[in-house]
């Protein structure tokens, strides 16, 4: 593992590394251009090629068992940086001009959204895992469904416990409670999560203090603390379900532009004629 | 004799017990007053002074609570070369072999070294791979295959592996025979080195196995034991240690002789500190530095210099009204020679600085301050000697401020990762498995990569001890001190002497559990073994599921290193040995 000051020094590198390549496509491309050639077809071939070989990364993961493929780290970087050429490719190939057919602008969108979401999933790659740490009290994802349950029937022993002499408890545990705790979160916490909710509910179970004798509000901060734990787990969820779900679209995207790239290629060699 | 514990009375100061004694669990409770008695007649018991020994722990009491009678069959492995064990062995009766050369992994039970599957049969596994986990192939091609040399026995409750030709395996020009009346296996005992020979019984055999807490108080009451075990480390060990001291590497003959002849043996802590760390582990950190076996205590004469000889030690400084962590001190590693050169530089008489305690279990070399400033101190080189001690602090703030410089490294960890590394007893392991949490995206690519190496079923767990950003998987850490090989019954869990690899062969191993039971840290997990159709595999007798023992193996057949490592792709996953601060410091 790379210390701090080992990484800076290598995305420096591969920084410099990655313009210097780009310079010299560029100066191939304008040579080329000067000289009446089709440009677009180098570009388009080592787009193409780009593209193949990002796949690479998805395939070094599934071959895990094979030593002396390169580790999976160098796979990313190489993954990262060529992802970041195929920018600047993509731009030489067409020019730098918005393209105009149905076919292309459908290609166009594809690859913005494939590098979108690859940027995406870098940003999230490297700034997630930190917010996951500072929440504390590790969690596995596959075991959310679980813990999530669990969770809830510690709070639904609390309440049963206490019988009918924490009647105000109850009824809140009722019509507030249950719905939140039973449940998974919704669509809109995951897209955006925070925790309005959850200091909504805390708020509400220490108003209602002054109704309470003394053991039932030991009972309800002992509930506020299941609301803030079932509040930190959804907050895994929604952050670890990103980091897993980019990845789902990520792909898909990417056989998706692979596919339409060669009809692209193929169509590009067929009317090569008509174009000059 | 075994103190019988009475019921639970209950009292106005809660429930009381007999206070836990020492002999409360006896190693074999069927052993006998009489049994004792009979052995009082054997030598090296029957010269032995029995008014040497303490009222509380009289020689019959260690006879009857720390010793054990093992009756061996012909052929009957003893101890094999290799193993780490907890027990010293006097021949009662019959005779034992000792091989004088090492005898092949097959035979002591062991996985095959080397042996490393190329490219081909890495391919060849992506289509072979069964579709479920944990398969094992017991077709009769592979049992028939198998051409051992031993075979095992059941023997009450344990298994014994024996020699089927005791000849063809341990030549007699290749071995030594051991008499009635000989004791071996004491220095492996003692100092928790591993056994350097392998011993079968020669004939129907009687053994006197002693526990290492019986055999450490007979060394202590008898002289003439303790000599003799002294003149055999002496002999065969010591002048190893020595070599390996870096200070003493450039020494003169005549110096090591005087060093050799002045150094003293001691052992602190508990060898079986794996069961105890177990319940204590959520102790306050205070308590627990506090119940450590003092080596050396800050602000006492510093009369000697202190050679770690095995095991770790925790360097600590009086802090408030606690213990601060400093540094902790492995195998190889030195204590005291700071003060011993600027006390002899300067003609002062600084005190130890700091504290040196037990972690678990120490064996330390002790030289005497005399012996260093005349043999050692006039022939070490300026660049070798240690900086001299910072000006003594006066008050806590100062004391503070001076500990950094008292680690006697430029680089040091800070003291809440040393304490988090020594209190977890971290710091065993060789290989651990550090995860930075603040990089990893959680996206299991290392638990895949581990299954898809090891029979679709990983070796480790994403999950274990966090301190602040780095958690500490559980995952095998081929520990210094591998108490998981204390104890198995075949061999099948054993430590490759280049790599420093513990593994376990998993056609020897019988799923006893023992070693699983003996890790400290969970990271032996029991697996039941299925057929290719996902069935369990199940004994024949009794139709129960068979159970083997699986761990983190590093990935050693595969090559390349270890699947988990390779496989993250964020920079977050590294293996790396935690018995010294320097590969964390690396990670900063």
């Amino acid at each position: 593992m790379p210390s701090p000051k080992q990484r800076n020094r290598r995305r420096i590198r591969n920084t410099l590394l990655l313009l210097v390549a780009m310079v010299v496509l560029a100066m191939i491309v304008s040579v080329l251009n000067q000289a009446l050639w089709h440009s677009s077809y180098l570009t388009g071939y080592l787009l193409m090629g780009s593209f193949v070989f990002l796949t690479g990364l998805g395939m070094r993961k599934r071959l895990s068992f094979i030593p002396n493929i390169g580790s999976a780290r160098f796979w990313m970087q190489l993954h990262i940086y060529v992802g970041l050429a195929t920018f600047a490719m993509f731009g030489m190939h067409i020019a730098w001009r918005v393209p105009s057919g149905t076919f292309e602008i459908a290609l166009t969108v594809l690859f913005f959204i494939v590098g979108g979401s690859g940027l995406y999933g870098l940003f999230i790659s490297r700034t997630y895992p930190a917010r996951l740490t500072s929440l504390g009290g590790e969690v596995v994802y596959e075991q959310i469904p679980l813990l999530r349950s669990q969770i809830a029937s510690r709070a639904r022993k609390l309440i049963l416990g206490a019988g009918e002499s924490a009647d105000v408890l109850g009824r809140y545990y009722v019509n507030h409670l249950a719905r939140f705790l039973e449940k998974p979160r919704g669509w809109a916490y995951f897209a955006m999560p925070n925790g309005r909710l959850k200091r909504q509910l805390v708020s509400e179970i220490s108003e209602l203090d002054r109704y309470l004798t003394a053991d039932q509000r030991d009972l309800g901060r002992e509930l506020s603390q299941i609301v803030e734990q079932r509040d930190r787990l959804d907050y895994h969820n929604a952050l670890q379900g990103r980091l897993k779900l980019w990845l789902f679209a990520h792909i898909g995207f990417t056989y998706s532009l692979l596919l339409l790239s060669i009809v692209h290629a193929v169509m590009a060699h067929a009317f090569m004629g008509v174009a000059q | 004799m075994a103190s019988k514990q009475t019921e639970p009375e209950t009292s106005i100061n809660g429930m009381a017990i007999n206070r836990p004694a020492r002999w409360d669990t006896p190693f074999d409770s069927s052993m006998s007053a009489a049994s004792a008695s009979d052995l009082l007649r054997v030598e090296p018991f029957a010269s032995m002074d029995e008014g040497a020994f303490s009222s509380k722990v009289p020689l019959t009491g260690v006879l009857q609570n720390d010793c054990r009678l093992v009756e061996l069959e012909s052929g009957d492995i003893i101890v094999r070369e290799g193993d780490y064990g907890n027990s010293a062995f006097l021949i009662l009766e019959g005779s034992a072999l000792v091989s004088l050369r090492s005898l092949p992994d097959s035979i002591l039970g062991r996985s095959q070294a080397g042996k490393k599957r190329g490219w081909l049969g890495m391919l060849a596994q992506a289509w072979q791979q069964p579709r479920h986990a944990e398969v094992r192939d017991y077709s009769d091609a592979q049992i028939s295959a198998d051409d051992s040399q031993t075979g095992t026995r059941i023997d009450g409750e344990s298994t014994r592996v024996f020699l089927h030709d005791i000849p063809r395996v341990i030549p007699a020009d290749g071995s030594v025979e051991l008499q009635t009346g000989e004791i071996f296996g004491e220095i492996s005992a003692l100092t928790r080195s591993p056994r350097s020979a392998t011993v079968v019984a020669n004939s129907k055999t009687l053994l006197l196995e002693i526990r290492w807490q019986g055999f450490r108080e007979l060394l202590k009451r008898d002289s003439a034991l303790k000599n003799h075990v002294e003149t055999l480390y002496r002999q065969n060990s010591l002048r190893a240690h020595l070599d390996e001291i870096e200070i003493f590497r450039d020494l003169p003959a005549n110096e090591l002789e005087e060093i050799w002849r002045a150094t003293r043996f001691e052992s602190f802590g508990d060898f079986q500190w794996n069961n105890e760390f177990k319940s204590t582990k959520r102790k306050d950190i205070a308590d627990r530095i506090h119940a450590e076996t003092l080596i050396a205590e800050e602000g006492q004469a510093a009369d000697d210099l202190i050679l770690i000889r095995s095991g770790f030690a925790r360097l600590s400084r009086q802090h408030g009204d606690g213990h601060q962590t400093i540094a902790y001190l492995g195998k190889g590693q030195t204590f005291g020679l700071r003060e011993l050169t600027h006390n002899a530089a300067t003609g002062e008489k600084r005190p130890w600085t700091l504290s040196l305690r037990a972690v678990g279990y120490v064996d330390v070399l002790k030289i005497p301050r005399q012996t260093i400033c005349q043999s050692v101190l006039p022939n070490l080189k300026a660049s070798q000697l240690p900086p001299p001690l910072p000006p003594q602090a006066k008050s806590a703030n100062e004391r503070s401020k001076s500990n950094r410089r008292l680690a006697e490294r430029e680089e040091t960890l800070d003291t809440s990762l040393l304490e988090f590394l020594v209190d977890k007893r971290l710091v065993n392991g060789t290989n651990a498995m550090v995860i930075d949490l603040d990089r990893c995206t959680r996206c299991d690519d290392c638990v895949r990569a581990c299954a898809s190496t090891h029979d679709n079923n990983p070796r480790f767990n994403r999950s274990g001890e966090i301190h602040d950003h780095w958690m500490i998987a559980q995952a095998c850490m081929h520990c210094l001190d591998p108490v998981c090989m204390i104890g198995c019954p075949t061999g099948a869990i054993g430590r490759n002497e280049e790599t420093g690899t513990v593994k376990i062969n998993d056609s020897t191993c019988i799923g006893c559990s023992t070693c699983a039971n003996s890790c400290p840290y969970q990271n032996i997990q029991m697996v039941n073994i299925n057929d290719h159709r996902g069935l369990p595999i199940v004994d024949s007798d009794q139709g129960k599921p068979i159970a083997k023992a699986t761990k983190c193996d590093l990935c050693e057949s595969h090559g390349g290193g270890p699947a988990c490592q390779r496989a993250c792709p964020h920079d977050a996953l590294v293996r790396i040995d935690l018995s010294t601060p320097d590969s964390f410091i690396q990670l900063h």
